[in-house]
């Protein structure tokens, strides 16, 4: 049994919600123990670290220590969250005497320092190493059926690669080996790890879903059954907002979103009901009549 | 003695409007860059191949193309390395994205010029010159030390996802030279280049899909610097004055009054406009659940987190 603090960031505590239940209900049966982080914050999402950069640094280094106090490193299902915790863990690693000056004010607050021991994964990264797609082979899944599934990663859980750093940010294939050893098949196109548009949807909306476009476009012209995606914030933009990217692009892309945990869940057969796929707004009746869930 | 396939995009317009690819051979030994091999390709096959190049030693800015579809300079590029990271025997050369090419990999730089001048990348001291010069303490001048090893190369622009989507968007290296002057002690200007740098198709604008940050061969991290615009923005009273800048206010009230995301706050106040008119789209999310709750979010500890938000100053 592998423990981890489990930060899952707020997205999938509050709009995808069916993300968090889907990780929770999964993670049991992949031999990991999901340890609750009552006192975190959110890590910004890139926006607080764009309006106070030190703050950003500061409430972050906060999160990482209360995993230390733990005894345990932190797993999450956000690319922004892994992005914005590996940067700021980086950051204070790198630089004793920037810790020193965090610490500082850590402990003025009353919250505890942090000495710097933790480490941050996603759960893609912990599932499609080896040691990860021989814990799913150990439940038996009943498999995709040939399911042609586009691995879309979006940008921040490749990039910037020395944050990042799990693997080449120009030839991802983490999702690839999960798709493939869950039986499905790999839709593969080139825009798969360009932006969704949704840190600057809210604010400059035509722009973002231009981007959105690329992927939703060329994973449909690669014939794919549905996208999956280890970033909610992506899967709002490619689910949620899709209509509107299709009138936005004047084309269709009727496009089924997955989270990450959902593509597993339904090659093991978790209970549609814990997946809740109506919480998506492209409907994933399809997907379900190919699997046979 | 290794042998390269170099499968070079062609535009000769000149000759005619069409854009096509070429194949090539070459033997060659010991150190040999993407630029070494294009240049002796000029030399010895096609003398009608054009690039754009000076230095030869990775500090001119002239030389940025794509190798394999990965934007690099081609006098850093050593083909051999290009090769194994790509498991390639050919290596395909494009001029860099997001610029129109004018002559096989000659693309035009003008619009990145253009907004490299929007920026007033050059020092605009305040009140009258001192006798002497004006000092910096190097740990003031440490804060721009990244910023300032940009070479203009443009390869920051090739991949950039905000600017393929929305052409005037000022872009990763400009904004790092805006970082440069408006982070310098001895520049007057800090309040307008706040306002300069944010309005449409500025700072607010980038997507962080973190191109630029990847692609810098000199660790400029413009990205980084767009970001402490950001925050010299807040600091100089911008926070209210655009859709970018209020989405990050959500959060920081957010952060005060929960310590997690309030959705309740983020939609209208980022845009109390749409917000008020995209009623259909809010039923649909409402239908799927994905209403915010009414009920924000408290996590455990909170004060400790407004205390942090009171007493953390900002080094900007
Ligand atoms: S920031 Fe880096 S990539 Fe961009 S122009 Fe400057 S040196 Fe080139
Ligand atoms: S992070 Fe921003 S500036 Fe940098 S390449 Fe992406 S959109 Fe462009
Ligand atoms: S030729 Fe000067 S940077 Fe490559």
């Amino acid at each position: 049994m592998r423990r981890f603090a489990y930060y899952p960031g707020c997205i999938a505590e509050f709009s995808s919600k069916e993300l968090d239940a889907t990780t929770k209900h999964l993670a049991p049966m992949l031999d990991i123990e999901l340890l609750p982080m009552p006192a975190a914050t959110c890590c910004g999402a890139g926006d607080i670290a764009e309006a106070k950069p030190n703050l950003y640094l500061t409430l972050n280094v906060r999160i990482l220590s209360q995993a230390e106090e733990m005894g345990v490193d932190i797993l999450t299902i956000c690319n922004v969250c892994t992005l914005n915790l590996r940067r700021a863990n980086k950051m204070v690693k790198e630089d004793a005497r920037l810790l020193e000056s965090v610490n500082e004010e850590l402990v003025k607050v009353g919250a505890r320092p942090y000495e710097g021991t933790i480490d941050v994964t996603h759960l893609l990264w912990y599932i499609s190493t080896e040691e990860g797609l021989a814990l799913l082979e150990k439940q038996g899944p009943k498999g995709l059926n040939g399911l042609r599934v586009a691995p879309y990663y979006g940008c921040q859980l490749l990039r910037p690669s020395s944050v990042m750093g799990f693997e080449d940010p120009d030839k991802p294939q983490s999702l690839e080996r999960l798709i493939t050893a869950l039986g499905g098949e790999v839709a593969d196109y080139e825009a798969k790890s360009s932006c969704c548009g949704f840190p600057i949807i809210l604010a400059r909306e035509q722009v973002a879903l231009k981007e959105s476009h690329n992927a939703l476009s060329q994973s449909r012209d690669a014939g794919a059954d549905v996208m999956v995606t280890p970033c909610p914030l992506c899967h709002l933009a490619m689910d949620a907002y899709q209509r509107k990217a299709e009138a936005a692009n004047a084309t269709e892309y009727n496009m089924p979103v997955l989270h990450l945990p959902q593509l597993i869940g339904l090659a093991l057969g978790i209970d549609n009901k814990i997946m809740d796929f109506k919480r998506h707004l492209v409907p994933m009746d399809r997907v379900l009549e190919a699997v046979g869930a | 003695m290794a042998k390269t396939t170099f499968d070079i995009f062609r535009y000769q317009p000149d000759v005619s409007d069409a854009h096509y690819r070429q194949s090539y051979d070459l033997e060659h030994e010991g150190d040999f860059t993407i630029l070494d091999a294009i240049l002796r390709l000029q030399d010895e096959q096609d003398g009608t191949l054009a690039v754009r190049y000076s230095c030869r030693s990775a500090i001119c800015g002239s030389c940025a193309c794509k190798a394999n579809g990965k934007t690099v300079l081609a006098c850093m590029s050593q083909v051999e390395d290009v090769k194994k990271e790509f498991g390639t025997e050919t290596v395909q050369v494009d001029p860099i994205g997001n610029f129109a090419p004018l002559k096989d990999l000659i693309v035009d730089m003008d619009p990145f010029w253009q907004k490299f001048k929007s920026v007033k990348p050059y020092l605009i001291p305040d009140g009258p010159a001192p006798e002497k010069e004006r000092i910096v303490s190097k740990e003031d001048m440490q804060k721009l030390f990244r910023e300032s090893a940009c070479i203009l190369c443009a390869a920051c622009y090739s991949e950039c996802n905000s600017l393929a989507a929305d052409p005037e968007f000022v872009g990763p290296a400009a904004f790092a030279w805006g970082y440069r002057f408006a982070g310098d002690v001895r520049d007057g200007q800090r309040k307008q280049r706040a306002k300069l740098y944010t309005g449409e198709h500025g700072v607010w604008d980038c997507t962080r899909c973190m191109y630029c940050n990847e692609r810098c061969p000199k660790g400029v991290n413009p990205r980084d610097a767009i970001e402490k615009l950001g925050g010299i923005a807040f600091q100089e009273g911008r926070s209210m004055k655009d859709a970018g800048a209020r989405h990050a206010k959500a959060f920081l009230i957010s952060m005060r009054t929960g310590g997690k995301l309030n959705e309740t706050v983020l939609v209208p106040f980022t845009d109390p406009v749409k917000a008020h008119f995209d009623i259909p789209f809010a039923l649909q999310m409402i239908r799927h659940g994905k209403a915010p709750s009414p009920i924000p979010h408290r996590i455990q500890k909170l004060k400790e987190v407004q205390k942090l938000m009171k007493n953390v100053k900002e080094t900007i």
